[in-house]
């Protein structure tokens, strides 16, 4: 295929892209396997639709952009026998990086201003925490892009208004279809979440046949930010989501030190 | 007429147990041979766990369950993988982080045959089990549900489990260990699972444990160190967690059961790092490959790196604990002398069938009769 055609092509699924897995996946596998002759055509070009296409549509290529995403991170992490510039292409992650140079024009586009962009807000949001936790992008990058979000969005409220009239009743008609179309891919979208939600970062595992070695045997960075495998990502989010000691883990642990050391003179317990 | 009988849920046993049990069911092998397995098996779950992407408390329960299953059944009869998968399924299925078992097969014949690994069009490496032979892969998902039976019921269906990780936080922070002491402490628990500590002692136990280890490795024949802000140094949380004190009622656990984890931590450290010096050779480290950042480590790295502790610094260790230990404290047995003799005779003739009922109750029976424990 030459480039034009690649354009065309990629263009072509774009607009058809819909929320199933079907749908995206061959969008990922076209993206992934022209990156070296056309990965930066092909990018302009979600970013394009993503300014041109419906609120819905453009909701639909954030998700897509997730997969991609994960599918290029997951490259990166494996032994390949291409040639080396298609290596270098996957070792610097394929398309991430044009998505951190990009994400915060993007997600302008998928969360317009005002009313318009509210469909979109809460998913665009879980989106973008989920990128930080499994640190597809710099949290700290993140954080800018959220925050620019929330301010938007108490600026937003005060000025809102009421739709008045037949216009608004017209064009809440017309929509119809779309609304429910939008309903069922929040469904299908909602369902794979649930599927997918536990998933560690597992993409800054050395892809290794030895043996796994003891997790204490790790090396211990003394500065944070120094992470290496998803075992220190884990432990960063367990270590800032964790209360403190409270009487709950107390009355836990005296509820499992009953079970495991039975008070003197209880005898064994009959198995029989 | 089939017969009800009623089971009841052992979550712990003690060291005594433990013994006794695993020597019925480790046959001809060596006990060094019952270790290598043990810990073939725990290291296979951990590669599974790191390729799907499982949070730690499922690979750490399914590490769990697999040391569970071998106290009640022969390891000759089972292969470690069949075993290791079955736990894993089992696991997700208590921790909500399900996968299929094809889903597993797949991945776990990417680990096992590395060849076909290699030829996968998956981005991720998993085996696609349509080049496989379908009579091998159903054969093995058939093999897979049945000891998943014969899990179930050596844990009563009992699906609740306390994890230590989040217990290492708490208690680390409650003590005023700095985070980095708090990090490996946390690693150390998840080591914990390698051993049969877990089915000893509770959660919390465990994690006291970790941090204990954790503090002791940093102080011992280290230079003093002077105490972060907010925050005490490794040798004073040593020093505390060596001896009776408050702790002991605040976490409810006691001095001696420490010791006994530090003992069979540092245990299963020295025989890590004996391994892995068998395993790597003299060698200069790979050039970097030249567009490697620190999220990509390439394949290319050959060799493991080697241990940061010297085992001879461990013995010694070792040794300095045994010199100012408590006396361990005295388990009351948690069961008959032998449990197995419900899963053995007559009763084992109604092991993984469905005639008869059998009542499986979620507590050892002493809790349930008391009405401490509703379901």
């Amino acid at each position: 295929m030459d480039p034009f055609e690649v354009r065309m092509h990629a263009l072509g699924l774009l607009k058809r892209l819909n929320a199933s897995q079907q749908s995206i996946q061959k969008l990922v596998t076209f993206a992934v396997r022209n990156f070296t002759q056309c990965g930066e055509d092909i990018w302009t070009c979600i970013v394009e639709e993503c300014e041109n296409g419906s609120i819905n549509s453009r909701i639909n290529i954030l998700y897509f952009l997730d997969s991609l995403c994960e599918t290029c991170l997951l490259l990166a992490s494996r032994p390949t026998s291409s040639s080396s510039q298609v290596n270098a292409g996957i070792a610097s992650g394929l398309y991430v990086k044009y998505l951190a140079q990009d994400v915060a024009k993007i997600v302008k586009s998928v969360v317009p201003e005002g009313r318009e962009g509210l469909p979109n807000l809460i998913s665009t949001k879980q989106i973008l925490e989920s990128w930080r936790t499994k640190r597809i992008i710099d949290p700290q990058k993140v954080d800018d892009v959220l925050s620019t979000l929330n301010a938007r969005k108490a600026a937003g409220t005060t000025s809102e208004e009421a739709p008045t009239g037949s216009s608004a009743r017209q064009s809440s008609s017309l929509a119809r279809a779309e609304v429910f179309k939008r309903i069922e891919e929040d469904r299908e979208r909602h369902k794979r979440l649930r599927e997918r939600r536990w998933v560690q970062p597992i993409t800054h595992n050395p892809a290794s046949h030895h043996p796994p070695q003891l997790a204490s045997f790790l090396p211990l960075p003394d500065t944070d930010g120094a992470l290496e495998v998803s075992l220190d990502i884990e432990f960063e989010n367990d270590w800032e989501t964790t209360s403190d000691w409270n009487e709950d883990d107390d009355e836990a642990a005296r509820e499992e030190a009953e079970l495991c050391f039975p008070a003197e003179g209880e005898g064994p317990m009959d198995l029989s | 007429m089939p017969t009800s009988s009623t089971k009841y849920h052992h979550p712990y046993f003690t060291p005594a147990e433990v013994e006794h049990l695993s020597e019925k069911q480790r046959g001809k092998l060596s006990k060094t041979q019952e270790d290598k397995v043990r810990q073939n098996a725990c290291g296979f779950l951990e590669a599974l766990g790191a390729r799907i992407g499982f949070p730690r408390r499922t690979t750490a329960t399914a590490q769990n369950l697999y040391h569970r299953f071998h106290l009640f059944f022969p390891r000759k009869d089972f292969n470690y993988f069949d075993v290791a998968l079955a736990s894993l399924y089992v696991s997700t299925k208590m921790h909500d982080t399900l996968k299929k078992p094809r889903e597993l097969l797949s991945v776990s014949y990417a680990i096992r045959f590395p060849d076909l690994a290699a030829k996968s069009k998956h981005p991720g490496g998993e085996v696609d089990l349509d080049n496989m032979d379908q009579q091998v892969v159903e054969h093995d998902r058939q093999r897979l549900l049945a000891v998943e039976r014969l899990i179930l019921e050596t844990i009563c269906f009992n699906f609740t489990s306390r994890m230590p990780f989040p217990y290492v936080i708490k208690v680390g922070r409650a003590l005023g260990a700095t985070k980095k002491l708090t990090k490996l402490g946390w690693r150390l628990a998840i080591d914990c699972y390698r051993t049969l500590l877990p089915i000893q002692y509770p959660p919390h136990t465990i994690a006291l444990g970790g941090i204990y280890v954790a503090a002791l490795l940093t102080s011992f024949e280290q230079p003093p160190q002077a105490a972060e802000p907010g925050c005490r140094t490794s040798q004073d949380i040593a020093d505390s967690l060596s001896d009776h004190g408050v702790w002991e009622d605040q976490f409810h656990v006691v001095v001696q059961d420490l010791e006994d984890i530090a003992h069979t931590l540092l245990d299963l450290m020295i025989q890590g790092m004996q391994n892995s010096s068998a395993n790597t050779s003299p060698s200069t480290p790979s050039s970097p490959h030249p567009h490697s950042s620190s999220r990509n480590i390439h394949a290319h790295a050959a060799q493991l790196p080697p241990a940061p502790y010297n085992a001879d610094q461990l013995i010694r260790l070792k040794i300095a604990m045994r010199e100012h230990e408590h006396t361990p404290r005295v388990r009351q047995p948690l069961g008959n002398a032998d449990p197995t003799a419900v899963y053995a005779g007559e009763d084992s003739s109604t092991f993984g069938r469905n005639e008869g009922t059998v009542r499986f109750l979620f507590a050892p029976q002493g809790v349930v009769e008391q009405g401490l424990v509703g379901d």
